[in-house]
């Protein structure tokens, strides 16, 4: 078929939440056609191996490529040339989108935290935020369903809020190294954990993806299909079952309805040829991103309505969150000088520290109401253009001080959950239109004094790790309101078309239904009722695995 | 501050005034102690990376803009902030110049800030050599180019009105180092191993790493857990 033809479905990008969408329909049966507004991407065109020498400035970031020279990102990053976005005065957000087929799956760190039980519930926890219209109880079998399909490394440690998998589900954790055994037993002797990560890396072979073969940053894209992305997984699954139609370079505008009320397709541009084609399906499926699908909402403009699609609740664009990050640094004389050996491993996390102080929030001894974990990085990595920093001298005594230092550095991010307030939310800034024509989405954003407090307790738990294993911090943490992250930074937003248990206050069912459109599905980080601080990626998956067999049985049953 | 700063001018002056050298402008104004200005420079407009380079063919796009002269005087400087030793080569060996030279006349906004460091920073050492010395940098004694170094290479020890300089050598250090340990020879010096795929199962810290962890641990009085 072509992308002219009426199909099933019409599947809007092909990041995690719109492959996950296309893998699961196209495999029940139904034709569908994916419209990605980048281009056509495979990380064959990854160079994997190759060094920082080979690279223009050894590599770095510049604003051209802001995650450095081999980063996979392409026609993206902060800003995009064509593609602005604007902020509300006194706001400040971070927009990291990429335009290729895959999206950000193709460099994402990949470190996978399902959800735990709380998160789904926390305004029935401590009277914050909003529920999810789905418990842990309804999530736990798609949770394992993706991570077996994904391939996910792992171990089951039995922590309050931190699922164990089911069975057999993940794969075996990569040994830790030694610096992550140093903080282990600093961390063993504070009650702080530290315990295997879990990340979207192979292990063991699946499938024809191999397993991790121990070298090259994964933020390259993976070749050997390792480091999970949906171009060498979900897409050319889909592809197989030649159910599916791709179309890139087709950047949708909006959304048409039919003289019903029902989804009839979209409207994109086709950015080779500049025209505006339609693309007709039974169901359409909007995975084009946080904040994209909120846009192309606003955008599809509805008889009589001001509030753009499917936005009778008034919740489209609201509730925009990121996670909350901060970080400090250390270095640790008792690693100074140490034996080499390859570290590189998995090129990521093998050990993080999960939440643990529940029990002291519940009790109100500690003032933060929701937690974070920390993912920690050290390692005999490839020196890079950093390795001088906070040197002195020159000659034979800056050498040996460059040699002693080497690996004994220790990074520590926070990574935590954000709760949803009034003042952080996105909307269409009429005055202003990307290179297609298109309105652009205006941020507002804004941190409450939650987060500030957790960053608090961040800075003060790690010090104590710090402390406990003899290390002296880089520099001194600045002040919650300063060391926070900006919004977006951490590149893990959601919300904006949130589910829920009632129409009047969200966009969609725990299906990712839209209450107003019968046939309108959303498949991506949208739906995000609530940010715990687990990393977003596995639970946008095991939603859209979800909510596209909701689609796939209502396509077999005619309903739709 | 004032005070050691006029001493200092007037020892310059009057080696100027005497005529033993031709330093150029030596302007009573602008940064560092000897009144060389530091003088902002034009951005270079030039093709960058862009947002989706070609890994099968990649090149550098922009043009290099660093004269002979410059060269050799930062292959001068990157050997002595990081010289060789035994099997390690020096940085001008490895190429290290090549890569200043890359790194400063990229058309990106860091790039060009030390571009303006670097550039007036190498005229800066070689006037203070002619100054001092009598003689460009690279043609001064070993004693007397690490005579000047000393003055501005230590953090704490920097000398009063010289911390452009200092600046500038902190920055050239920077670079040396990024530039030399990303190379084979810098990644054989400081023990890097990796970037080399395997079969199996990550081996983790070899018997020797481990052995030195759970020594270092347990005399911490805390407890070890085998990886
Ligand atoms: C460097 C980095 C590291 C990260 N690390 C992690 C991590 O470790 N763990 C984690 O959970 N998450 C991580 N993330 C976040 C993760 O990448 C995202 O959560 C995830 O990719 C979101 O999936 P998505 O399908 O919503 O969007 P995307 O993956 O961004 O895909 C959306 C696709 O839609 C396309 N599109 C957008 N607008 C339109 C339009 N109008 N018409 C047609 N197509 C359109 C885009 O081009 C894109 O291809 C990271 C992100 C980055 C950038
Ligand atoms: S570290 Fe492993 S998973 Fe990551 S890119 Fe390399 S081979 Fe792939």
């Amino acid at each position: 078929m072509t992308p002219d033809d009426p199909h099933d479905a019409v599947v809007v990008g092909s990041g995690a939440g719109g492959a996950m969408a296309a893998w699961m329909l196209t495999k029940a049966g139904a034709s569908v056609l994916m419209l990605e507004a980048g281009r056509d991407y495979s990380p064959d065109e990854s160079p994997m191996l190759n060094m920082a020498m080979d690279a223009p400035l050894r590599g770095v970031g510049t604003p051209d490529k802001e995650f450095g020279y081999y980063d996979a990102t392409v026609d993206g990053g902060w800003n995009m040339p064509g593609e602005p976005y604007t902020m509300a005065e006194g706001s400040e957000f971070m927009w990291w989108r990429s335009r290729m087929l895959g999206g950000r799956t193709n460099h994402w760190a990949r470190n996978s935290f399902r959800m735990g039980p709380y998160d789904f519930k926390p305004k029935t926890r401590d009277g914050l935020g909003y529920d999810w219209p789905v418990s842990y109880e309804d999530m736990a079998p798609w949770y394992d369903r993706t991570e077996k399909l994904v391939g996910v490394y792992g171990s089951n440690e039995g922590l309050e809020n931190h699922p164990n998998s089911g069975p057999g589900v993940l794969q075996p954790p990569p040994k830790f190294r030694v610096w992550e055994t140093f903080l282990k037993a600093g961390g063993d002797a504070i009650n702080i954990p530290v315990v295997a990560a879990r990340r979207a890396v192979l292990t063991k072979k699946i499938d024809e993806r191999s397993p991790c073969y121990w070298a090259s940053g994964c933020g390259r894209g993976c070749s050997i299909g390792a480091a999970f992305q949906t171009t060498t997984s979900l897409i050319p699954w889909a592809k197989k079952t030649g159910k599916l139609t791709i179309a890139t370079g087709a950047m949708v505008r909006n959304v048409v309805l039919d003289a019903s009320g029902k989804a009839s397709g979209v409207i994109y541009i086709d950015k080779a040829t500049g025209l505006e084609k339609q693309a007709k399906g039974r169901v359409v499926v909007l995975a084009a991103s946080t904040g994209e699908t909120a846009r192309i909402l606003f955008n599809s403009h509805v008889t009589g309505r001001s509030e753009g699609l499917a936005n009778s609740s008034g919740q489209v664009g609201r509730n925009l969150m990121d996670t909350v990050g901060s970080s400090v640094s250390a270095y640790f004389p008792q690693l100074e000088g140490r034996p080499r050996y390859n570290e590189d491993g998995a090129m990521g996390l093998h050990a993080y520290i999960p939440f643990w102080d529940y029990k002291r929030i519940a009790s109100g001894e500690v003032d933060t109401p929701r937690g974070y974990h920390v993912e920690i990085g050290g390692a005999f990595g490839d020196p890079g253009m950093g390795v001088g920093g906070g040197l002195d001298g020159y000659g034979a005594s800056l050498r040996s001080d460059v040699k002693r230092r080497y690996g004994s550095r220790i990074g520590f991010t926070q990574r935590g959950e954000m709760i949803p307030n009034a003042n952080s939310f996105c909307s269409i800034d009429t005055n202003t239109q990307d290179r297609f024509g298109i309105p652009v989405l205006k941020f507002n954003f804004a941190w409450s004094d939650h987060e500030l407090k957790q960053v608090k307790h961040f800075q003060n738990s790690m010090k104590e790790l710090i402390d406990k294993l003899g290390g002296t911090l880089v520099s001194e943490p600045d002040e919650p309101a300063k060391a926070i992250s900006k919004g977006g930074e951490i590149i893990h937003e959601v919300g904006t078309a949130r589910m829920g248990a009632d129409a009047k206050d969200s966009v969609t069912n725990q299906f990712g239904k839209t209450w107003d459109v019968d046939n309108l599905y959303i498949t991506d980080g949208s739906v995000f009722a609530s940010k715990a601080h687990k990393n977003p990626t596995i639970t946008i998956m095991a939603l859209a695995m979800r909510s596209s067999d909701n689609i796939a049985t209502r396509l077999r049953t005619g309903e739709l | 501050m004032t005070k050691d700063l006029i001493t200092i001018d007037r020892r310059v002056t009057l080696k100027w005034l005497m005529g033993t050298l031709a330093v150029g402008q030596l302007a009573a104004c602008g940064d560092g102690a000897k009144g060389i200005s530091w003088p902002e420079m034009k951005a270079i407009e030039a093709a960058g990376i862009g947002k989706d380079p070609d890994f099968s063919n990649i090149t550098v796009p922009w043009p290099l803009t660093m004269t002979a002269a410059e060269l050799e005087i930062t292959a001068e400087l990157v050997d002595l902030i990081l010289p060789g030793e035994g099997d390690i080569p020096s940085p001008s060996a490895v190429g290290v110049p090549a890569f200043i030279n890359e790194w400063v006349s990229a058309p990106y906004p860091d790039q060009h800030k030390d571009r303006v460091l670097i550039i007036n920073g190498l005229k800066w050492l070689d006037d203070e050599s002619k100054i001092r010395n009598g003689v460009p940098f690279i043609r001064a004694e070993a004693a007397a180019q690490t005579a000047i170094l000393d003055d501005i290479a230590f953090k704490d020890k920097v000398k009063e009105g010289l911390d452009k300089p200092a600046e500038f050598f902190g920055r050239m250090r920077s670079l040396t180092l990024g530039a030399f340990y990303t190379t084979r020879e810098g990644w054989a010096d400081i023990g890097y191993m990796g970037n080399t795929p395997g079969t199996g199962d990550y081996a983790g810290p070899t018997p020797e790493a481990a052995a030195h962890i759970k020594g270092v641990i347990e005399a911490m009085g805390l407890k070890y857990t085998p990886a």
